[in-house]
């Protein structure tokens, strides 16, 4: 029986104009998406590729020279890897930086030199761009705000039109309870719009497949299925709810006015008012209390050490141990600095970014970002890779160093440290990993969520339709 | 007789549910976001105040002329609340020197910037206009002349003596007036909750500018509500007008701005014109370079030591430094010495001769490679994203943005009348530097004896443009948008005049 009001609904919708026009728009979305990803794919990941040669060689010419000299310059410029599924969810990447310095001049006086850090720099990388704004047509737009305004109107009639062309009653009638009815209705609309959304997806993935520069791993394809999947529970989202507004709702044109301003609401307005709303509760450091501080810390250590290091004469020991100490406070004190920025502002953004999960369009881009490994979460990620990176990098410089027998063993300058060339093989190579696994506790919360938002709205649509008055 | 049409119509809009709809959700979502709106402008206001007092304090410490850092920052704009265009993106805080002519692309920005939250995009008032008004327009629109075709009514009404002309026009006015409502009470709570907040003062020109933002969206809406009336009267039935009409709305709002910059391949920066305007430049400061070590060969001190050996503590930097990608080159020297070494006096007339001849040169320059630089800058940066602006207008919604953009001033011009303001606030001082012969004072390099009276500097002083130019510079567009609905109207008269009902 099911089957019956499914197939009737699935061929009333293959008629129609909507479908038709539904179609139109998602391939031409997905086309132009798909002709995007191949324009700028090649150039970030040759941009990715021309920062590991740049990190290597510094590694390589660090080493030629002495220990001293690796433990001075640091690792370089370390590059985020580039998701190949980049075009499933852009995931505001252009706000994020793709690399962390590791390691800049900063000052040099007599024989001391600043010891690197990593610096996560507060600029907004935005500043100079002078293009107008516009939203990304990435898969996370096409499925967040297209499909969920075409599945509104799919239904916005599915109830209400039936009832005013009184083919309800008619329907009803017969001995068909009334969830199968809805269930029926529910699984043909959304037969009907997952045929246009699929082959669009097709004509998306044909088109980059073909390409030379992209690859997809098997693991990519698995990624790019269950991000279908969780297209079309978020689809059944939408149609559970017009499917509710419609059975509560007399005249469709109501109903229609009803889920537009719901959708709205939801989805247009609410997540950009709400990020702005909770972001405004935190301040995180500015750029210039923060420069004022690392000036400042600056400032402290030199009245600490300068005097005293003045005063001991030239090449003792004394002096060559102060003159350490006071590099490698300096470099602690600036990377403390460096990360409780950071900490700050991935706070200020974790906490705006729990809250907008109210609106269903946000969990469906932020599941779509884990998925696509993009995104604010992937990001953190990479600075994880980064930070333990960091840590093998020190602690390979200070084992080195504990193995040469003539170094004086005294962190942070020249004379202290052990000056004989390494071999570049073994020191430890950076490379940002993407993995999916490790990430996997907040795609599976916002899932549940999404997941139990659907189950509501069924729920909330099954409910109404019993209730109703043919 | 066209009176009684329009009454006829204005009580059959009012009394329906789509009209208390519309009025509700407007005056949510407006007063919702302006309280939002209001709050980052005042914290960008207080950032503001912070960074000019920082930025005092900052110049006052230093001891000398050349250490110097003569910044100028741009106050946000209260009007960026209608539309905040690239009010809060671009750069709002310049370094204003004789060392080089500052650009937008020179720009630093103050104020506790979390560059993770610039991935929110900010709701306007202007945007909720430009998406949910229009949709409502759209919705007023759909059932106007294919409701009628379907319930007979039309067949009714021109049995009597009335135009064609006339119906559509009474529509037209009565469904305008009903969207005005929730436009005007909408907008009117947002002016009043503007100027309850006291950090905002608005002046005269900000209420016509306001005007003129009320005018361009009542023409716009205009336009949606005769795009929705034209897809009615084509297809005479309201199921399918109101389909096409929501796909119309989808297309034209959500996904042509977006969708239209993606499609259009982005046009490179040409590298070879890139290359030779920055060795054009690069050549310029070598040659400058070339002349300021002969000079230092030919004075009498001997050496090329730019400190003449006089520091005793201090400290001083040198160093030439450029980018390809603005097209940025400096030659940066600051010193500033606390103490001058003991026998120091005798040097001290070298180098205010050679700092007297180095700072007029570094000046000219300066301006020589500005002149390279320009429309260097024109042509690599500006005009690609011109391109980009022109096919973004080719939506009503594009035209909208750009328009209600310039009344409230924080389009690109807006902007860039801040950097024109800063550039000629850098000709003065480089005129005061001139007159008060500062280059060769004893003062541009030590502050041992007397130190630089940063008070007797001129000031600086930014005011956004008169309504007068914001209003030139929006007219192209409101006029577009005024000529969409003129062809509009006409084509749906002639299809109704020659339709049989």
């Amino acid at each position: 029986m099911i089957w019956h009001i499914t197939k009737r609904e699935l061929y009333d919708n293959l008629n129609s104009l909507r479908f038709a026009l539904t179609t139109v728009l998602l391939l031409g979305l997905m086309l132009t998406n798909a002709v995007m990803h191949l324009r700028e794919h090649p150039k970030q990941l040759q941009n990715y590729r021309d920062t590991v040669v740049r990190h290597e060689n510094r590694l390589e010419s660090s080493a030629a020279d002495s220990l001293y000299k690796l433990a001075e310059q640091g690792p370089g410029r370390l590059p985020k890897k580039p998701s190949p599924l980049r075009f499933c969810a852009e995931g505001g990447e252009t706000f994020l930086p793709d690399n962390v310095e590791g390691g800049f001049g900063r000052w040099g006086m007599d024989d001391l030199e600043s010891f690197w850090i990593l610096a996560y720099p507060p600029i907004t990388p935005n500043l100079r761009n002078i293009s107008p704004d516009v939203i990304k047509v990435d898969w996370g737009f096409i499925i967040g705000y297209v499909l969920s305004l075409v599945a509104l109107l799919f239904t916005f009639d599915a109830i209400s039109g039936e009832r005013e062309r009184g083919t309800l009653r008619l329907m009803l009638a017969n001995s068909v309870p009334r969830h199968t009815a809805l269930i029926g209705k529910l699984l043909g609309t959304l037969i009907s719009i997952t045929i246009p959304f699929a082959l669009s997806v097709l004509l998306n993935l044909l088109v980059i497949s073909t390409a030379n520069d992209v690859h997809l791993s098997t693991e990519a394809w698995g990624r790019l299925g269950i991000i279908f999947l969780i297209a079309l529970l978020y689809m059944c989202l939408f149609l559970a709810l017009g499917l509710l507004v419609s059975a509560r709702v007399q005249r469709s044109a109501v109903s229609l006015v009803i889920l537009l301003l719901v959708w709205v609401v939801f989805v247009v307005s609410m997540p950009n008012t709400l990020a702005s709303i909770v972001g405004g509760l935190s301040s995180p450091m500015s750029s210039d209390e923060f420069y004022e501080r690392s000036w400042q810390l600056k400032r402290e250590s030199e009245a600490e050490f300068f005097s005293r290091w003045f005063e001991e004469p030239k090449d003792s020991t004394k002096r060559i141990e102060l003159g350490g100490a006071y590099v490698a406070k300096d470099a602690e004190a600036q990377q403390r600095l460096h990360e409780e920025l950071l900490k700050q502002q991935i706070s200020q953004m974790s906490r705006v970014r729990a809250v907008i999960r109210i609106s269903p369009v946000t969990i469906v881009q932020h599941l779509l970002e884990s998925f696509a490994g993009t995104g604010f979460e992937r990001h953190l990620q990479f600075l994880e890779n980064v930070q333990s990176y960091a840590q093998q990098y020190r602690t390979f410089i200070a084992d080195t160093d504990q193995a040469d027998p003539e170094s004086l063993h005294i962190y942070g300058i020249r004379k202290g440290m052990s000056q004989k060339p390494v071999s570049p093989e073994a020191i430890p190579k950076f490379e940002d990993t993407l993995d999916l696994s490790k990430d996997f506790n907040t795609a599976a919360t916002e899932l549940a969520l999404l997941t139990l938002f659907v189950v509501v709205l069924l729920s909330g649509a099954y409910l109404a339709f019993v209730r109703v008055e043919v | 007789m066209l009176t009684t049409l329009i009454r006829r119509e204005l009580l059959d809009n009012l009394m329906t549910f789509r009209f208390a709809a519309a009025v509700l959700i407007m005056l949510l979502l407006v007063v919702a976001n302006t309280v939002v709106l209001i709050k980052d402008y005042e914290n960008r206001l207080a950032d503001y105040n912070t960074a000019l007092k920082t930025h005092q304090q900052q110049l006052q410490e230093k001891l000398t002329y050349s250490a110097g850092k003569l910044e100028v920052d741009r106050p946000p704009n209260p009007l960026s609340i209608f539309n905040v265009g690239f009010d809060k993106r671009l750069g709002n805080e310049v370094e204003v020197s004789h060392r080089y002519v500052p650009t937008l692309w020179d720009a630093g920005s103050h104020g506790s910037t979390n560059s993770f939250m610039g991935m929110f995009a900010s709701m306007d008032v202007v945007f909720i206009f430009e998406a949910i008004l229009s949709l409502l327009a759209l919705i007023f629109a759909y059932d106007a002349l294919a409701g009628e075709y379907e319930r007979g009514t039309l067949r009714l009404v021109l049995t009597h003596s009335v135009r064609r002309g006339y119906i559509l026009l009474a529509k037209y006015i009565s469904a305008m007036l009903c969207l005005l409502v929730p436009l005007l009470m909408s907008l009117l709570l947002a002016v009043i909750l503007l100027t309850t907040s006291t950090s905002i003062s608005l002046n005269t020109d900000d209420f016509l500018r306001i005007g003129g933002i009320i005018l361009t969206s009542v023409v716009y809406l205009s336009v949606f509500y005769l795009i929705g009336i034209l897809i009615s009267v084509a297809t005479r039935r309201t199921s399918t007008a109101l389909m096409l009409s929501m796909f119309a709305w989808g297309f034209l709002v959500l996904v042509y701005p977006n969708m239209i910059l993606a499609a259009i391949p982005r046009p490179e920066a040409p590298k070879a014109r890139v290359a030779s305007a920055y060795s054009q430049i690069e050549q310029t400061w070598e040659e400058f370079d070339r002349e300021r070590k002969q000079f230092l060969i030919n004075d009498a001190f001997p050496g090329e030591k730019t400190t003449f050996e006089m520091m005793a503590s201090g400290w001083y930097n040198e160093y030439s430094y450029g980018s390809s990608s603005s097209l940025w080159y400096v030659y940066h020297s600051a010193l500033h010495m606390k103490e001058l070494v003991k026998d120091a006096e005798s040097r001290v007339p070298h180098a205010q001769n050679y700092y007297g001849f180095l700072g007029p040169r570094v000046t000219d320059t300066a301006e020589k490679t500005w002149l390279i630089r320009m429309p260097a800058l024109e042509e690599i940066l500006v005009q690609p994203t011109n391109m980009e602006r022109v096919w973004l207008k080719l939506s009503p919604a594009g035209l909208y943005d750009a328009a209600t953009q310039a009344w409230a001033g924080t389009d690109l011009n807006g902007i860039r009348d801040f950097f024109e303001a800063a550039r000629e606030y850098r000709q003065q001082v480089v005129n005061h530097y001139h007159n008060e012969k500062v280059f060769a004072s004893r003062q541009w390099f030590a502050g041992d004896k007397d130190t630089p009276d940063w008070d007797s500097l001129p000031r600086f002083f930014f005011q956004r443009v008169d309504v007068d130019t914001n209003a030139k510079r929006a007219l192209p567009y409101v006029s577009i948008l005024f000529m969409i609905n003129a062809v509009l109207f006409i084509v749906i008269f002639l299809i109704f005049v020659k339709s049989e009902v």
